[in-house]
């Protein structure tokens, strides 16, 4: 039950007038970006990080974590009202929400959206309070080896599951770490990779690749795509989202096996994306009213929202644990986090259990805040949906540029924030992750320290990463993961043959 | 029209070409090993071998399978929609060095605005300003954070 004090101590923590004012102003802000098209969770908050640099740590993480469930919520509000995911972990919620909203049911299908996200958010936070200490603990034993090892397999894994092509996957993860490597060597400091231009020396900022990559690139798609907005009209009644509540303990197995899906595919680096389309697709196999999917059906929303909640929270407890991303946008805090001077990692409990408990108990609260802000605030969201494009996009344009600047101060930034954005236009219409590369920048520099401080170890033998059952362990399943797309298919062939003549 | 096909190659060539200049990049400050553990140019260089081979790997890919070939990548007209985003951002991104950016992105909203919304001149004068001066309370006033400012603020003395 240290679990439970420790959590009690958290809400001392977090349970100011302040904290709860910019609990607020980080969920509406989310909600904001969630809506709009261009911006989501990653490019969010690495535009509002800069803005945070003088802020108190645990002011600071409430403000970008509500932000981030702000966002998360957004985005399916623009998902079934305009059939436009505002984030790609809402794409599946388009799939019957829109449809259900269409009928005349907006109500209950925003409802249903965000009453099974808040589910499985606090599933996710109920995880990461039961597990993160244990976890932390755990953790403690390692040595840089068991580190090195950790990494390898989150990045093995972004290989392995990641749904795209591997060798893209691959380019993705590689330009990553060469981008971290740039500018100063944290180990020996030597500059390298500056090729003579001084700007460089300083190295590259994961936030202006973020708000490039995820911002400009997504922008310039849009206009690709020739912007069509038919929004359907929504006035939220109280007592039409009691109504849908009530039904919500019908769909328990869809909740609970979502939920599941969300926080597994949140701790492991599956990501909330993945996570909500592999919820959808177990739905539609295992559920009675199978035809009724893409239709409008209650269970085709539940799901894909609680596993993107639930992926989402969770992906908070490898970040705070191990100090290893479970998302883009975790990627992101944790970049922030060594910004506040803070170590993300298995010491944080202990150095700080005022900020790791705080956040914690942030995430209850910031939950049940961002709910009750999105269902009274889906009129206003849906009429700045309504501002033409040819405003929107360019505003959004200046606030990405804005951002871009308030990191460093730099006129250098500028320019790679457009050389990103092309980044991004091409990796996402080509089928290039683009999760993996920002990950890569961000933990780059620190599992290159961990290899390096392996290796030395060991008298440059890479035998250390085999020499307990914990690293070889994760080496092999790492492995196993790094091979998984070459074999795949020739296991699905040898089944196909094992059992013909269905 | 640009074929999904050229774009594929185009893109894996860049990146064999990006891995390439890691790898010759690193070589500089050394791969081997010192008495202080691995040289600092070794990760790298491995990074840059990995995404050298990856990218070689998809050069081969798209031209061994060929699915992709009759696909578009992008179609003439939306070659044109995406310039005409793009251009007037590098514009701005050009000129707020000597305007500041306050003065530029009123300025590049001005434009869009009127030349490809079609809005009214006040109308579009009115966002433009509005955004610059909400920015300006935001940053400079709100979170004390400066923004790179030209000769009008200064001249304004601001």
């Amino acid at each position: 039950m240290e679990g439970l004090a420790s959590l009690l101590h958290g809400f001392s923590v977090a349970l100011t007038a302040h904290h709860i004012i910019l609990m607020m102003i980080g969920v509406l802000l989310g909600i904001l970006v969630g809506v709009l098209p261009g911006l989501g969770a990653p490019n969010g908050v690495s535009l509002l990080l800069p803005l945070t640099f003088t802020m108190d740590p645990v002011a600071a993480i409430i403000l970008l974590t509500s932000m981030y469930w702000g966002a998360l919520f957004g985005g399916s509000t623009t998902s079934i009202l305009f059939n436009i995911p505002g984030e790609p972990s809402s794409v599946a919620t388009t799939f019957d929400g829109y449809p259900l909203a269409k009928k005349g049911h907006a109500t209950e299908a925003l409802s249903y959206a965000f009453l099974s996200a808040g589910f499985g958010a606090l599933l996710g936070v109920i995880i990461i309070t039961l597990l993160s200490g244990w976890v932390a603990r755990f953790a403690m034993q390692f040595s840089p080896a068991e580190y090195f090892a950790v990494y390898f397999l989150a990045f093995a894994s972004f290989v392995g599951l990641g749904g795209a092509n591997p060798l893209k996957t691959i380019v993705a993860i590689g330009t990553g770490f060469a981008l971290a490597a740039a500018g100063m060597d944290s180990v020996s400091g030597n500059l390298r990779l500056t090729y003579g231009f001084d700007q460089l020396i300083a190295g590259i900022s994961f936030l202006v690749a973020v708000i490039g990559l995820f911002g400009l690139g997504e922008l310039i798609i849009t206009i690709e795509d020739g912007l069509r907005l038919e929004g359907l009209r929504a006035r939220i009644s109280l007592w039409q989202v009691l109504k849908t509540a009530a039904q919500m303990p019908r769909y328990w197995v869809a909740l609970l096996r979502s939920g599941l899906v969300g926080c597994w595919m949140g701790i492991t680096p599956g990501g909330p994306t993945a996570a909500s389309f592999m919820s959808y697709g177990l739905a539609k196999r295992f559920s009675r009213r199978r035809e009724n999917f893409g239709k409008g059906e209650p269970e085709g929303i539940i799901s894909p929202e609680t596993a993107d909640h639930a992926a989402g929270t969770s992906a908070m407890l490898p970040m705070l644990a191990l100090g290893v991303p479970g998302s883009a946008t975790a990627a992101v805090m944790l970049g922030g986090l060594m910004i506040w001077g803070l170590n993300p990692g298995p010491m944080l409990f202990i150095e700080r259990p005022d900020f790791v408990w705080g956040l914690i108990a942030s995430m209850y609260l910031g939950n049940v805040v961002a709910v009750i802000l999105v269902l009274s605030t889906v009129p206003f969201f849906a009429a700045i949906l309504r501002i033409p494009f040819s405003i929107m996009g360019p505003a959004i344009v200046v606030v990405c540029l804005v951002g871009a600047y308030t990191v460093g101060n730099r006129e250098f930034d500028l320019w790679l924030l457009l050389v990103f954005g092309a980044v991004g236009y091409a990796f996402k219409k080509l089928d290039y992750p683009i999760a993996p590369l920002v990950l890569a920048m961000v933990i780059g520099d620190k599992a290159e320290d961990t290899f390096r401080q392996s290796l030395i170890m060991s008298k440059g033998s890479l035998s250390i990463f085999w020499s307990n059952s914990l690293v070889a362990t994760l080496m092999v399943l790492a492995c196993l993961l790094l091979i998984l797309p070459v074999v795949l298919p020739y296991i699905r062939a040898l089944l196909r043959r094992a059992a013909p003549a269905q | 029209m640009i074929s999904r096909f050229g774009a594929e190659l185009v893109t894996a060539v860049i990146a064999t070409v990006f891995g390439l200049t890691v790898t010759l990049g690193a070589l500089e400050f050394g791969i081997g090993w010192s008495p202080s553990g691995p040289e600092p140019g070794a990760f790298p260089f491995y990074i840059g071998l990995l995404i050298t081979a990856a990218g070689l790997g998809i050069i081969i890919q798209t031209l061994v399978q060929k699915r992709s070939s009759g696909e578009a990548f992008l179609t003439a007209e939306q070659l044109r929609a995406v310039a005409s985003f793009t251009l007037p951002i590098i514009a701005l991104v050009v000129v707020s060095p000597w305007l500041g950016l306050y003065v530029s992105m009123a300025l590049y909203l001005f434009f869009t605005m009127t030349v490809q919304g079609g809005y009214r001149i006040y109308m579009a004068a009115l966002v433009g300003i509005g955004m610059a001066v909400f920015m300006y309370v935001v940053l400079e006033i709100g979170f004390k954070t400066p923004l790179l400012k030209g000769p009008l603020e200064n001249a304004l003395g601001l």
